[in-house]
C-alpha cells in the first residue's frame, strides 16, 4: 500500500489529502473548546494555585493597592483547623452523617418517581411539570429562605407541643407526627434503628423531594432509552412487574444510578444549605474573618469530597451493568 | 415473495375471523366476569389508585410551602400575633407587598437581576453548546484532559475560592500572585465590580455557576447524534462550522432550551456571585430585597415579630420567584423533551 501510494502520485495526493482533513477536524476541536482553555488557563488555574498558597501562608493585606504579603508558615494552619478548632470537625462529622442518610434516600425517591412518571396515565405531563418545579426555583436564595422558615417553625412548633414528636417536624410534614410512624413500625419486628431512619425521611421529605428533582430527570432520561422491545419480549415470557424491574429496569438504569450517586454527593456537599458550607461561608464573611483559615477549611472539605465521590463511585461501578462496551 | 406474504394474509384474516366468532359466542356476562373479576385486573386497580395517591400526595408537599407563604403574604401584622389565625388571614392586606416594591425597590433589583440572567444565560448556553460539541465530536490530544478539567470545575465548590474571585474580579487581573499581566501591559488595575463583567467573562469560558455541568449534558447530548449526519454534510461540501450552525443546532433546540432554562433560573435565584460582583449599596439586585422594609421596623418588634418578618422575606421570595413561574410554565415542555433526549449515560 505505502509503496503503491509513494510510486503514484495522485493516490498519494489523496492520501495527503485524507491526513489533512483529520488535522483540520481536530483544528476544529480545538477551536470550539478554546473558551474553556483560556479561560482555565488564564483565570481558574491561577485563581486554584494562589487559593492553594493561602493554605500554607499568612496572609497580610494591604487594602488600597490590593497587593498583599504572603508569610510561609507551613501546616500551620492545618494544625490550627484540624486539631484546635473542635467546631470544624464537629460539623464537618455531623455533615457526613447527614450525607450517608441522604444520598440512599435521594436516588431510591428520585428512581421510584422516574419509573411511575414514565408510566402512561391522565395528567402525567401536569405531574411532571410540578415535579420539576423544585428544580427551577429551590436553589440559591429561596432554599435559604426556605430553610430559615423551616427552622423557625420548628422552633415555634417545639415551643407549642411537648414530646416526641416535637423533633424535627417541619412545616410540610407537620400533618404527620413521627410518633405515630414509630408506633406504626415498631409492631413489626425490625430494627429500632431502620425505624428511626424511615422516621428522618419522612420528616425530611420535603427536602428528599426538593433535592431529587434533576435525579429524576436523569433517571427519566434513560428509562426512555431503554427499548421497548425488551419489555414487550419480557410480558410475552409471562414475566411479572416486579420480575421486569429487578431483571430489566434496574439493570439497564445501572449506569445512571453511578451518575446521580457522584451528581447527589457533589450537589449535596456543594449546596448553600449543607452544615458544613453554611460553617465555612460564615468563616468566609464574619467581622475578624481569618481567609486563609477558611481557605484551609474549604480545601480540606474540597479533599474529602474528592475521596468519598473516588470510593462511592468505585464501589457503584463494581455493580453497574453495561448494555455496550464502547459505551 | 408476494405468493407468501398473500398467504400469511389470508391466515391472519383466518384467524381473526375465529377470534370474532369466539368473541360473539360467549355471553356479555362471560365477557366482564374475564375482564373484572381477575386478579390481575383487581391488581391493577389496588396499583392505579396507589400511584394516584403517591403523586397527588408528593405534589401537595412540593405546592404546600407556596400555599403558606402566600396565605402568610396577605396577612396584617397583627394576625401574627394571633394563635387562631392559620391560614386564611383575618385582616387581608397588600401592604407587605407594596412595601417591598416601594422600599426595596424590587423593581430596579428585577431589571438587574432579568438583564444579568438573560446575558449570562445566552453567552452560558452559546459557549457550554460550542465546548460540549467540541469535546463530544472532535478527537484531538487533550480531550480527555479538558473533559477532566471540566470535571474538575464541576466539583470544586464556588465557596472554596471566594477570596480569590473577590481579589481577581475587584481589581482585574490576569496572573498570578503579585505578578499580573494586565498590569504589565501598564494600565491601572480595573474593578469589575457592580457591573456585568465578571459574569460575562466567567460564562463567555464556561466557568460560571454549574457550567461544568452544562457542558456535561451537552456532551452527552452531542454523543448520541449519529455522527453520519455530519459526514453527509462534509460530503455535500460544507464547512465544519456551517455543519455545526445549519444542521447540528436546529436538532439540539429541545436540549438548549433545558440548558438555557437551568442557567436562567439558577443565576437568577444565585446569591453568592452576586453578593461578591454587587457589592453597592445603590444598585439593588435580589439578595438585597431581603431586607425589612422601613414602615415595618417596628411591628417586626412587637409580639409575633419574628413570624412576622419570615412572613416579609417569604413574600419577597415569592416576587423574585413570580416571574421565573411564568417562564417555566412556557419552556418546561422543552424541559422534558431536551432531557428524554439527551439519553445521559454513565
Amino acid at each position: 500500500m505505502t509503496r503503491a501510494a509513494a510510486l503514484d502520485a495522485p493516490v498519494k495526493e489523496r492520501r495527503k489529502k485524507t491526513v489533512s482533513l483529520d488535522k483540520k477536524k481536530a483544528r476544529a476541536g480545538w477551536i470550539f473548546v478554546l473558551p474553556f482553555v483560556i479561560g482555565f488557563v488564564l483565570i481558574y488555574l491561577p485563581m486554584i494555585m494562589e487559593s492553594i498558597s493561602y493554605t500554607f501562608n499568612k496572609v497580610s493585606w494591604t487594602a488600597l493597592t490590593g497587593e498583599y504579603r504572603l508569610e510561609g508558615v507551613g501546616f500551620a494552619n492545618y494544625r490550627e483547623v484540624l486539631f484546635s478548632n473542635s467546631e470544624f470537625v464537629q460539623n464537618l462529622l455531623t455533615g457526613m452523617q447527614q450525607l450517608v442518610l441522604d444520598v440512599p434516600a435521594i436516588i431510591i425517591f428520585s428512581l421510584f418517581m422516574a419509573v411511575i412518571l414514565n408510566q402512561k396515565m391522565v395528567g402525567r405531563a401536569v405531574f411532571r411539570a410540578i415535579f420539576f418545579i423544585p428544580v427551577i426555583i429551590s436553589t440559591g436564595i429561596i432554599a435559604e429562605i426556605n430553610a430559615s422558615t423551616a427552622a423557625l417553625n420548628n422552633y415555634a412548633s417545639s415551643e407549642v407541643s411537648t414530646g416526641n414528636n416535637a423533633q424535627g417536624s417541619s412545616s410540610a410534614t407537620e400533618l404527620i407526627s413521627a410518633a405515630d410512624i414509630s408506633n406504626l413500625f415498631s409492631g413489626m419486628a425490625v430494627g429500632g434503628e431502620l425505624v428511626s431512619y424511615v422516621v428522618d425521611i419522612i420528616n425530611n421529605i420535603y427536602n428528599i423531594v426538593n433535592r431529587s428533582g434533576v435525579q429524576m430527570l436523569i433517571f427519566l432520561a434513560g428509562l426512555q432509552s431503554i427499548s421497548p422491545a425488551i419489555y414487550e419480549s419480557c410480558s410475552i415470557d409471562g414475566a411479572t412487574a416486579w420480575e421486569t424491574f429487578w431483571k430489566i429496569t434496574f439493570p439497564m438504569i445501572s449506569p445512571m444510578i453511578l451518575v446521580n450517586a457522584v451528581y447527589t454527593i457533589i450537589d449535596s456537599f456543594t449546596s448553600q444549605n449543607n452544615t458544613t458550607m453554611i460553617y465555612i461561608t460564615q468563616q468566609f464573611t464574619k467581622a475578624n474573618a481569618s481567609s486563609e483559615q477558611a481557605t484551609t477549611m474549604a480545601w480540606i472539605y474540597f479533599a474529602i469530597v474528592i475521596l468519598i465521590v473516588a470510593v462511592v463511585a468505585g464501589i457503584v461501578s463494581s455493580f453497574i451493568f453495561y448494555q455496550r462496551k464502547d459505551g | 415473495m408476494t405468493n407468501e406474504t398473500g398467504k400469511n394474509t389470508k391466515v391472519l384474516k383466518e384467524n381473526k375471523r375465529k377470534i370474532r366468532v369466539d368473541f360473539e359466542r360467549t355471553s356479555l356476562w362471560e365477557r366482564i366476569k374475564l375482564k373484572y373479576f381477575s386478579l390481575r385486573f383487581v391488581g391493577r386497580v389496588i396499583f392505579v389508585i396507589f400511584r394516584v395517591v403517591l403523586l397527588l400526595g408528593i405534589s401537595f408537599i412540593i405546592l404546600s410551602p407556596f400555599i403558606t407563604k402566600i396565605a402568610g403574604s396577605f396577612m396584617a401584622p397583627e394576625d401574627f400575633a394571633d394563635v387562631t389565625v392559620r391560614l386564611v388571614p383575618r385582616h387581608p392586606t397588600l401592604d407587605t407587598y407594596k412595601a417591598i416594591i416601594e422600599y426595596n425597590h424590587y423593581f430596579d433589583a428585577m431589571w438587574t437581576t432579568a438583564a444579568l440572567s438573560l446575558i449570562s444565560a445566552l453567552v452560558q448556553t452559546f459557549s457550554c453548546c460550542l465546548i460540549g460539541y467540541g469535546l463530544a465530536k472532535y478527537k484531538f490530544r487533550g480531550n480527555k484532559l479538558i473533559f477532566l478539567a471540566v470535571i474538575f470545575t464541576m466539583v470544586i465548590p464556588h465557596q472554596t475560592i471566594r477570596t480569590v474571585l473577590n481579589r481577581t474580579f475587584g481589581s482585574f487581573r490576569i496572573g498570578v500572585f503579585n505578578f499580573s499581566l494586565t498590569n504589565l501591559l501598564g494600565g491601572t488595575p480595573l474593578s469589575l465590580y457592580n457591573t456585568y463583567w465578571p459574569m460575562v467573562i466567567l460564562s463567555v469560558t464556561g466557568l460560571a455557576f454549574k457550567n461544568g455541568l452544562y457542558i456535561f449534558m451537552l456532551r452527552q447530548f452531542f454523543k448520541g447524534i449519529p455522527d453520519e449526519l455530519e459526514e453527509s454534510a462534509y460530503i455535500d461540501g460544507s464547512g465544519i462550522f456551517r455543519t455545526f450552525v445549519q444542521i447540528i443546532l436546529p436538532l439540539s433546540i429541545p436540549m438548549l432550551v433545558t440548558v438555557f432554562l437551568f442557567s436562567f433560573s439558577w443565576q437568577w435565584t444565585d446569591n453568592f456571585y452576586v453578593s461578591i460582583f454587587f457589592p453597592s449599596r445603590t444598585l439593588y439586585t435580589f439578595p438585597k430585597i431581603f431586607t425589612v422594609p422601613q414602615p415595618f421596623t417596628e411591628a417586626v418588634g412587637q409580639a409575633g415579630g419574628s413570624m412576622f418578618e419570615q412572613a416579609i422575606k417569604n413574600t419577597a421570595s415569592l416576587l423574585v420567584i413570580a416571574p421565573l413561574l411564568v417562564i417555566y410554565l412556557f419552556c418546561q415542555r422543552f424541559l422534558i423533551q431536551g432531557i428524554e433526549r439527551s439519553g445521559i449515560t454513565g
